[in-house]
């Protein structure tokens, strides 16, 4: 598990996306700076009940997350956090998740 | 005009496909069931496109190679959802130009569940990197965060969406090949189990294997005593706002004013549409995004022009209630519903005096929704 979601940053205008991007979408560079967000605020839960394929399926949560810096990208849950939480976010693999941010 | 649609056929649609049924095979029947229709002889056609997720290794070439077709026009689109859309729109212009003469175009799939759970878990790489470890649930994971953002901007309810569900099934009842014909009421549609929060069993499109087929030729080679169906316009859209929107609106918003413009027609000329429907919110959203809903009054659409008013939308029952063969050969449902439709074919489903369909594909699911989008207003032609 790693601390934040790594997204890439425009060298030119600034600006960071998830997922990767070849061409920068605002001013259409090429050139990017890795970079990473440490929270975000959730938008919308979604708890997956069932699996195709899968018959011993536990429930799991999904949110859309807005990101401290703008980026919108769809988030593993590990706890009960429901719109308009503060989650701290964290990463498994190339998969990012969150949880709320300790008060 | 000097392209139109003169036939269609389709497979028998299961949910679960016996020993020996494969794509090919359903495939075969549709192409089958579509040129008998036509009246086409195999050895007339000279253009082919298809798509289906499932005939890997195959390609279209080796499709043509299992059907015993020689062929000057080829292709296969990859496109999901909007595939037959745009396969329609190729297709068309093929004959037109004189690039081929009579072509047949093809969709099918036959992944089973656990096949289809591949697919969707590997759809791109985002889906397979960023999505899929998540235990996002493939599509409906997806779509159920749209709903939510949906019910949210459009003060929407869960009933709101059962007025299409329900709606749908009861124009299914008279399509002997729809997987799901039994009636359905609006509190068995609430009762059913959730699957993926806020959506429930019946909100969720039902994979199928089975196979749909189309033929474009010169209207003229249409079958004697029937009206071949002219295309008056037809409109795409491709990753319209890179995945910075919120779903919302789909790629139609961005052409279709000229779709109407170029169809010389308004929305409320439409006689019967066929909106892609693999969830109920991506039917709201699309008949939004063509003006069929007027003032984007979502509620009053649901509720009443499709609740009430039962407006002939999806009138074969829909991908939700017929099955879905995959995203393409789903697609190309819509369109030979309309055909049937505006040939008076329709039996106990036809729409009285039909004469100009509206048809929708989208799909494509990138990220956090789909990226692809065509529409194409279809005519009965005199």
């Amino acid at each position: 598990m790693s601390k934040g979601v790594g997204i890439w940053r425009c060298r030119g205008c600034g600006v960071g996306y998830f997922p990767e991007r070849l061409l920068c979408p605002r001013c259409h560079g090429h050139e990017w700076a890795p970079d990473r967000v440490l929270e975000g605020v959730v938008e919308e839960v979604a708890v997956i009940r069932h699996m195709i394929g899968q018959a011993d399926w536990q429930p799991r949560r999904i949110a859309n997350v807005r990101t401290s810096d703008g980026q919108l990208i769809t988030v593993g849950l590990r706890d009960e956090s429901g719109p308009g939480t503060v989650i701290e976010l964290f990463e498994e693999g190339t998969a990012p998740f969150g949880q709320a941010k300790p008060s | 005009m000097n392209a139109a649609i003169i036939g269609v056929g389709q497979s028998a649609y299961t949910r679960r496909p016996e020993p020996g049924q494969t794509v090919h095979t359903f495939i075969r029947d549709a192409v089958v069931a579509a040129l008998e229709d036509a009246e086409v002889a195999p050895t007339d056609v000279d253009g082919m496109a298809v798509a289906s997720f499932s005939l890997a290794p195959d390609t279209a070439v080796d499709l043509a190679w299992r059907l015993s077709l020689s062929l000057k026009w080829l292709l296969q689109d990859t496109n999901g959802g909007s595939s037959a859309m745009n396969m329609l729109g190729h297709a068309i212009r093929g004959v037109e130009t004189g690039a081929a003469s009579v072509i047949l175009v093809v969709g099918g799939d036959a992944t089973g569940l656990a096949g289809y759970g591949k697919v969707a878990a590997n759809f791109n790489i985002a889906t397979r990197e960023h999505l899929a470890p998540l235990g996002h649930g493939g599509p409906n994971g997806v779509y159920a965060l749209v709903t939510s953002r949906q019910m949210k901007q459009y003060g929407l309810e869960k009933s709101d969406y059962g007025h299409i569900a329900v709606a749908q099934r009861a124009w299914a009842a008279k399509n002997p090949f729809a997987v799901y014909r039994t009636p359905m009421t609006m509190d068995e549609y609430l009762a059913a189990p959730l699957v993926a929060d806020p959506l429930s069993r019946y909100d969720c499109v039902p994979v199928v294997a089975g196979a749909q087929a189309i033929v474009i030729a010169h209207p003229d080679r249409v079958p004697k005593g029937r009206a071949p169906v002219r295309m008056r316009a037809h409109r795409a859209s491709f990753n319209y706002d890179n995945q910075a929107g919120d779903g919302l609106q789909t790629g139609i918003s961005t052409f279709a004013t000229q779709l109407w413009q170029a169809a010389g027609v308004r929305p409320d000329d439409i006689d019967v549409a066929s909106l892609y429907d693999d969830y109920p919110t991506m039917v709201l959203a699309q008949a939004n995004d063509l003006g069929l809903a007027p003032g984007n009054d979502l509620q009053r659409f649901a509720r009443v022009t499709v609740g009430e008013q039962r407006f002939p939308l999806n009138t074969w029952g829909g991908m939700l209630s017929a099955g879905q063969p995959g995203g393409s050969a789903g697609g190309l449902n819509g369109i030979s519903e309309a055909v049937l439709q505006l040939q008076h074919r329709a039996g106990e489903r036809q729409v009285k005096d039909a004469r100009l369909a509206v048809t929708s594909g989208y799909g494509m699911t990138m990220y956090r929704y789909g990226g692809t989008a065509a529409a194409a207003v279809l005519e009965r032609a005199a």
